[in-house]
Order: C-alpha cells, then sequence, then structure tokens
C-alpha cells in the first residue's frame, strides 16, 4: 500500500503529465505566451499603479468618502473573493477538469490528480481574474508606499489559500449533489442561505458581520510590519485546504453524477412545432432546439443561474451604485459568453454534421446560433442590472441611458468577438459534463482576458460619461461601438457562409 | 436514351490543408441500385459521402447527385439526401423525436408523424423517442442516425458504417430500409469495412484505395480474395 506522502508525489507527477500533454496541444503558441505576458504585465499594473494615484489631494468630499469606503470594506473585499472560490467550484462540479471524462476514462487518473488539476485550472475563470485584479488594485489604492510590497504579498497569499479553500468546498458540495436527493439538499441550502442573508442585509446586520469576520484582520495586518505573520497563516491556511480537499474530492468522484446521468436520460414530451406569429417557423424550430441544447445542460444551467443572480446579489447586498454598476453586466455577458458561445457551435457536439445535411440555409442556422448565444448574455446581465435597479432605484436620466448603452454595447460586443472566434478556432469538446470548458484551457483564459479587458474598458467609458450632463451624449457615443460590432459580425456571418469553412468548423466540431 | 445517374462524380478532389483525402475518385451510382463502398480506414470512403451529402465542398472535379451540383448547390443536394454520418451525427441534448421533427420540417413533410414512429419501432427506438440522445448506447445512435437517413424516402440514401456497432436487430432493420429504399427506385451508398453485410445488401460495389477508386464491379464477383488483394 502506498504511503500519503507517496500518492501525493504520484499525483503531482501526473499532474505535471497532463498539464504538459495539454502544453503540447496549444495550437497558437506565440499567442499564448504574448496573453500570459499581457495578464502579468496587468496584474502588476492593478498591483502598483493605484498606489501612485493621490486622491486625498484632489480635495473632493465624494472622492475621500469613497476612499474610505474602500478602506473600510477591505475585509469584505476578502471575503467576496472566498465567496466567489466557493460559488466557482461549486458551479464547475467540483472543479475544472484537465481532460475530458472521456479522454480521462481510459487512464489511471486518481481523485488527488483531478484535486490538484482542478486547483491549477481555478484562475481560468474571467471571475477570478477580475476579482484578483480587483483586489490588488483596492490594495494598492489603500495600503501606505512603504508597505505596498508586504500587503500585496498578503493579497496573493489569502487568493493561494481562498482558492484551496473554495475547492475544498466545491467538492465537498459535489459530493452531496451527487449523493441521494443531494440536489434538492443542496438547492435547499443554497436557498436558505441566500435568504439568511436577505435578512441579515434588511435587518442591517450583515455589513457589520462581514466587517467582523477574520478577513477584515487580514486585510488590516497586511498595512503593517506584522504582515509576514499573516503570510505564514495563510500559506499553512492553503496547505491544510489543499490536504483536507483531497478527501471530499475522493468522495465526490467516487459517486455516480446523478444530476448528468439524470438529464442526459431525461423525457422531453413532443411538442407541436412552433408556428410563430412573425418569423420563419424553420427558425423558430432551430431556435428551440438551440434553446434546448443549453437549458439541458447541467454546467450551462447552473453557469447561466450564477451569473444571472451572484453579481446581482452582490450589487444588491454590497450596495454599489450606479457607477460600480456599469462593469457588471459586460462582465456576466463575458460570463455567459464562455460558457459555450466563445465556442458557439460545440452546442451540436458530434450532430454537426447532421445538422449540416438538414436543407435550411446557412445564413439562418448563423442567425439563430448567435440570436441564442445574445439572449443568454442579455439575460444574464439583464438580471444584474434589475437587481441593481432594485437597490439603487431609478437612476437620474443621463445614468440609466448610460447603463442602457453601456449594457447594449457590451452584449452587441461580446456577440461579435465570440462569433468571429466560433468560426475561426472551432474545438470538438463534450459538454455533457459541467467540468468540462468550451474550448481548451489556455484557450478559455486567453478568450477571458480579453473579454474582461474590453468590457471594463467600455463600462469605464459609460461610467465616464454618465456624469455628462447630457443624456443624448451616451446613446450617441454607443453608435460607433454598435456600428464596429455589427460589421464583425457581419464579416464572422460571411465567412461562416463560405461552404469550405463551414466544412471546416463542422468538421471540427464533430472531431470527424 | 441513357437515364442520368442519381449519383455522378468525376475526378473528384478533397484537401483538407496539406492532406488530400480523396484523389481523383470517379463513381456513378444508378437509381434503384445499391452500391457497397469498400476500402480501408482513410481511403476516402467517409469523406466521399459527406461531398456527397453536402456537408463538405469538393475541392476540384464533378458531383452531381439527384441532378444538383455539390459544388452549387449545396441545400438541392441535402434535399435529396438521407445521410448517415459514419461518427456521432446526433445533437446530444435533443430527443430522438425532436431529430425527427427537424428533419421533417425542414423538407416540408406535412405527415411525417405516422412514418416517423414506425421507423422508431422498426429499429426499436420506439420507447426512448422521447429521451435525451446524449445517454444513448453506440448503437442506439446508429440506428437512430439510419432512421433519420430514411425518415425523408430519400431519391439518394447515404449510409457511412451503418452496421458499426449495431446488434442483429439493427443489421436486419438496416437492411430492410435498404431493400425498401431500392424498391422504391431510390440510389443507395453504403459505406461499410464488413464486405459480407455489403454484399448482402448491395448489388454493385466500389473498391477505394489510398483516396482512389481502385475497382468498380458486381458485388457477387468479390469475393474474400479478391477484396484483400484490392486492400494491399
Amino acid at each position: 500500500m502506498r504511503s500519503s506522502t507517496e500518492a501525493w508525489l504520484g499525483a503531482a507527477r501526473d499532474t505535471g503529465h497532463l498539464v504538459a500533454f495539454r502544453a503540447r496541444t496549444v495550437r497558437r503558441r506565440r499567442a499564448s505566451a504574448f496573453g500570459l505576458a499581457v495578464a502579468l504585465v496587468l496584474t502588476l499594473t492593478f498591483a502598483v499603479a493605484p498606489n501612485g494615484l493621490d486622491l486625498e489631494a484632489l480635495g473632493s468630499p465624494a472622492v475621500e468618502h469613497a476612499l474610505a469606503s474602500v478602506r473600510g470594506n477591505l475585509g469584505a473585499a476578502f471575503a467576496g473573493f472566498l465567496l466567489l472560490a466557493i460559488s466557482s467550484a461549486m458551479g464547475s462540479g467540483g472543479g475544472r477538469e484537465l481532460l475530458s471524462r472521456s479522454e480521462a476514462a481510459v487512464h489511471p487518473i486518481s481523485p488527488l490528480t483531478e484535486h490538484l488539476g482542478a486547483l491549477l485550472l481555478a484562475p481560468v475563470n474571467l471571475a477570478w481574474l477580475v476579482q484578483v485584479w480587483g483586489l490588488l488594485a483596492v490594495t494598492a489604492l489603500v495600503a501606505p508606499s512603504g508597505g505596498l510590497a508586504g500587503a500585496q504579498v498578503v493579497v496573493l497569499a489569502w487568493v493561494l489559500a481562498a482558492t484551496a479553500l473554495g475547492q475544498a468546498a466545491g467538492w465537498a458540495v459535489e459530493g452531496v449533489r451527487r449523493s441521494p436527493h443531494g440536489v434538492l439538499v443542496v438547492r435547499s441550502v443554497g436557498g436558505a442561505v441566500a435568504v439568511v442573508l436577505a435578512a441579515l442585509h434588511l435587518a442591517g446586520l450583515l455589513g457589520p458581520l462581514v466587517r467582523s469576520l477574520p478577513t477584515t484582520w487580514i486585510a488590516e495586518t497586511a498595512q503593517t510590519p506584522d504582515w509576514p505573520l499573516v503570510v505564514v497563516v495563510l500559506l499553512a491556511l492553503t496547505v491544510v485546504a489543499v490536504v483536507a480537499g483531497a478527501r471530499p474530492a475522493a468522495w465526490a468522484l467516487g459517486l455516480p453524477p446523478r444530476e448528468e446521468l439524470r438529464v442526459q436520460s431525461g423525457v422531453h414530451e413532443a411538442r407541436h412545432a412552433p408556428e410563430p406569429r412573425w418569423g420563419s417557423p424553420d427558425r423558430a424550430l432551430l431556435r428551440r432546439l438551440d434553446r434546448a441544447s443549453v437549458w439541458r445542460s447541467v454546467g450551462m444551467r447552473r453557469g447561466l443561474m450564477v451569473l444571472g443572480l451572484g453579481p446581482g446579489l452582490v450589487a444588491l447586498v454590497a450596495g454599489l451604485e450606479w457607477s460600480s454598476v456599469m462593469v457588471l453586466p459586460g462582465l456576466t455577458a463575458s460570463g455567459a459568453a464562455l460558457l459555450f458561445g466563445v465556442n458557439a457551435w460545440c452546442l451540436d457536439g458530434k450532430g454537426m454534421v447532421w445538422r449540416e445535411t438538414l436543407p435550411v440555409s446557412a445564413a439562418a442556422v448563423f442567425d439563430v446560433r448567435a440570436l441564442v448565444v445574445a439572449e443568454c448574455m442579455a439575460v444574464v446581465s439583464g438580471v444584474t442590472v434589475v437587481l441593481a435597479l432594485l437597490r439603487n432605484g431609478l437612476p437620474p436620466l443621463v445614468v440609466g441611458v448610460a447603463v442602457a448603452s453601456c449594457w447594449l454595447v457590451v452584449v452587441v460586443q461580446v456577440l461579435a468577438i465570440v462569433m468571429t472566434w466560433s468560426v475561426r478556432s472551432p474545438y470538438g469538446v463534450d459538454l455533457s459534463s459541467p467540468r468540462a470548458t468550451p474550448a481548451p484551457h489556455a484557450a478559455m483564459a486567453g478568450y477571458a482576458g480579453r473579454l474582461s479587458l474590453v468590457t471594463t474598458l467600455t463600462a469605464l467609458l459609460f461610467t465616464g460619461l454618465s456624469a455628462v450632463p447630457w443624456a443624448w451624449v451616451p446613446a450617441v457615443a454607443a453608435l460607433p461601438f454598435l456600428a464596429w460590432s455589427t460589421r464583425r459580425l457581419v464579416r464572422a456571418r460571411r465567412r461562416w457562409l463560405v461552404g469550405d469553412e463551414r466544412a471546416r468548423v463542422v468538421l471540427t466540431v464533430a472531431a470527424v | 436514351m441513357t437515364q442520368t445517374p442519381a449519383v455522378a462524380v468525376r475526378g473528384l478532389h478533397v484537401r483538407f490543408g496539406d492532406v488530400e483525402a480523396v484523389a481523383g475518385v470517379d463513381l456513378t451510382a444508378e437509381a434503384g441500385q445499391a452500391t457497397a463502398l469498400l476500402g480501408r480506414n482513410g481511403a476516402g470512403k467517409s469523406t466521399t459521402m459527406k461531398v456527397l451529402a453536402g456537408v463538405v465542398p469538393p475541392t476540384a472535379g464533378e458531383v452531381t447527385v439527384a441532378g444538383h451540383d455539390a459544388a452549387t448547390d449545396a441545400l438541392g443536394v441535402k434535399r435529396s439526401v438521407g445521410y448517415c454520418p459514419d461518427v456521432g451525427g446526433l445533437v446530444p441534448r435533443a430527443t430522438p423525436w425532436e431529430h425527427l421533427q427537424l428533419s421533417a420540417r425542414l423538407r416540408r413533410m406535412p405527415d411525417w408523424e405516422e412514418r416517423g414512429r414506425d421507423l422508431l419501432e422498426r429499429f426499436e427506438l420506439g420507447d426512448v423517442a422521447h429521451r435525451v440522445v446524449g445517454g444513448f448506447s453506440h448503437g442506439m445512435s446508429r440506428r437512430l442516425s439510419v432512421v433519420l437517413a430514411a425518415l425523408h424516402e430519400p431519391a439518394v440514401l447515404l449510409l457511412d458504417e451503418p452496421f458499426d456497432g449495431v446488434d442483429p436487430l439493427g443489421v436486419d432493420a438496416t437492411l430492410e430500409v435498404v431493400a425498401d429504399a431500392r424498391a422504391r427506385g431510390a440510389c443507395v451508398l453504403l459505406s461499410t469495412h464488413l464486405r459480407d453485410l455489403a454484399l448482402e445488401a448491395c448489388g454493385e460495389a466500389v473498391v477505394l484505395r489510398g483516396g482512389n477508386r481502385v475497382a468498380a464491379m458486381r458485388a457477387g464477383e468479390l469475393t474474400g480474395e479478391a477484396y484483400r488483394a484490392l486492400l494491399d
């Protein structure tokens, strides 16, 4: 029998082999290296640049108030990162997989290796990336110049610890979900937690409670000369969480994935063919099939629900103002696109060849798929905006126009980008498991980085425009964005209509 | 007066980047006949079938299917053809009935339900008509692919490895579909590695090797020895 140390060393070696295997399949090595360099430069910029800003010198009471609020809620932001790590791991069925289930089935891959692989892949997640950058930027903003390096080391140590803790919690929840009545238990507990949080918020107790968490001590001590102590504690916590996470991982992976199996053998009674009042019945039928492919997937359904409610609830509970809310629709739309939109044709899997033999115009197929991708993005980002509306009430006209314009722009922007990627770089993937991703991990990291950058910059522009006194300005500013994205979308559509290009996409996605 | 062949392929080339999957195949298949397409792995059978189904455009050569030019009228080809692809061929989160409904509606079949039900029963898929196909076994998926290809009684029926992983009852049902198609005057092209089943189903045989046609003969003339000699 192998000792525990041998098991861990073996798992680490296997993880290395799997990572090397995946690395060898990276198609565009230069682009990947460039993307990685950009991500590192951005991380460094967020970690350092805000520290040089002397906002107090502006003498603006509003800015000073905002700065004090950021300083007072840094611990809450740290706690928010832990919440994100847990919900990400929960949403992805315990954690991402280095090899798809069908590929991995023939190899002796242990749950420990799966656990380490999921930990390594946790950063390949738009929300994770954005939150890390946010934490670094906020810490740089409030930390004293002399203590910046120490504070940022603490942030990185917290990121490691929270990711490992989140992973362990994610496996535990997945284990419960895979047990008899587990789905019901997870949903009930999730609902109860949401109700308790809402009640605490309404009673005005949530803020003080979050501020009394140990994360506030971490955030405050990080800015003092005692920061090495925090780093040591956090690194020890990381090791404990990684080791402890192996147990729920082994438990969860040893159980049958009940929800997926139920969905895979799900019965859907026949419905009459749609007869829309306007538009073509063919397109309506294609749309119904595409929508079903999205909502009958455990991973996509879960992801869309988390993306729809998560950021909106944060806006609701944390009391984000419209200027902060503006960035959320772009990020949630990007998150929705990352569920399948970046490789939109993978929705059909191997059925793509059969779909291509149907006597329907290629233009109709493209239009319907683009519409379904856009619907998913609009719905999840729309929920965020509606929840923010509940929190903040109706905004002033210019802010309202800016929010609506920004929302429309980012949805069209992301749609144009992901449909271009879908035609240009298709991948054959099996999305039957919620742990699967629609593209290889290196590509997903690149997609996540680019979408978050583009949508955040767009949101920042509209945030600035919401401060002007003329309500028409944001609407007019949206026009060039919409024109450019529409042009890009039309170009992707034109490429799809070329028979050779379409055949390449079809054969790649169907992996034949 | 000579009858136009249902499938006429002359000098077909298909390239994927640097790889030439099909290198100058000539092929004719008549209405009312079943032709077996035989050859080793990588001989170009499945790629030729995909061209005939309108999925892959020909790089060079002339391909006419039921009077439609595959290079310029892919939609016309798709209307005339029923195609069972060699791998998969099913949308993973849709039910068999939804597959049939989509195929029938796009081909403007007003009363397709009865035929759909009958085919599903013949292939023993009636019990799972409303179950998502993602959980189907390989054999069940192959059988459903044949049902989908046969539903609209196409002028040209293309079956690519329809017997792969299928149980004897499924094989019988597939042979029945081929016989029915021939009887109503459709052209059947059947690609397989299994010579015996090919001979049982088809009257003609074409052997491909390295992307080229190396022989075309009456199926009965293709003895085991002759077949092996053509493959080497």
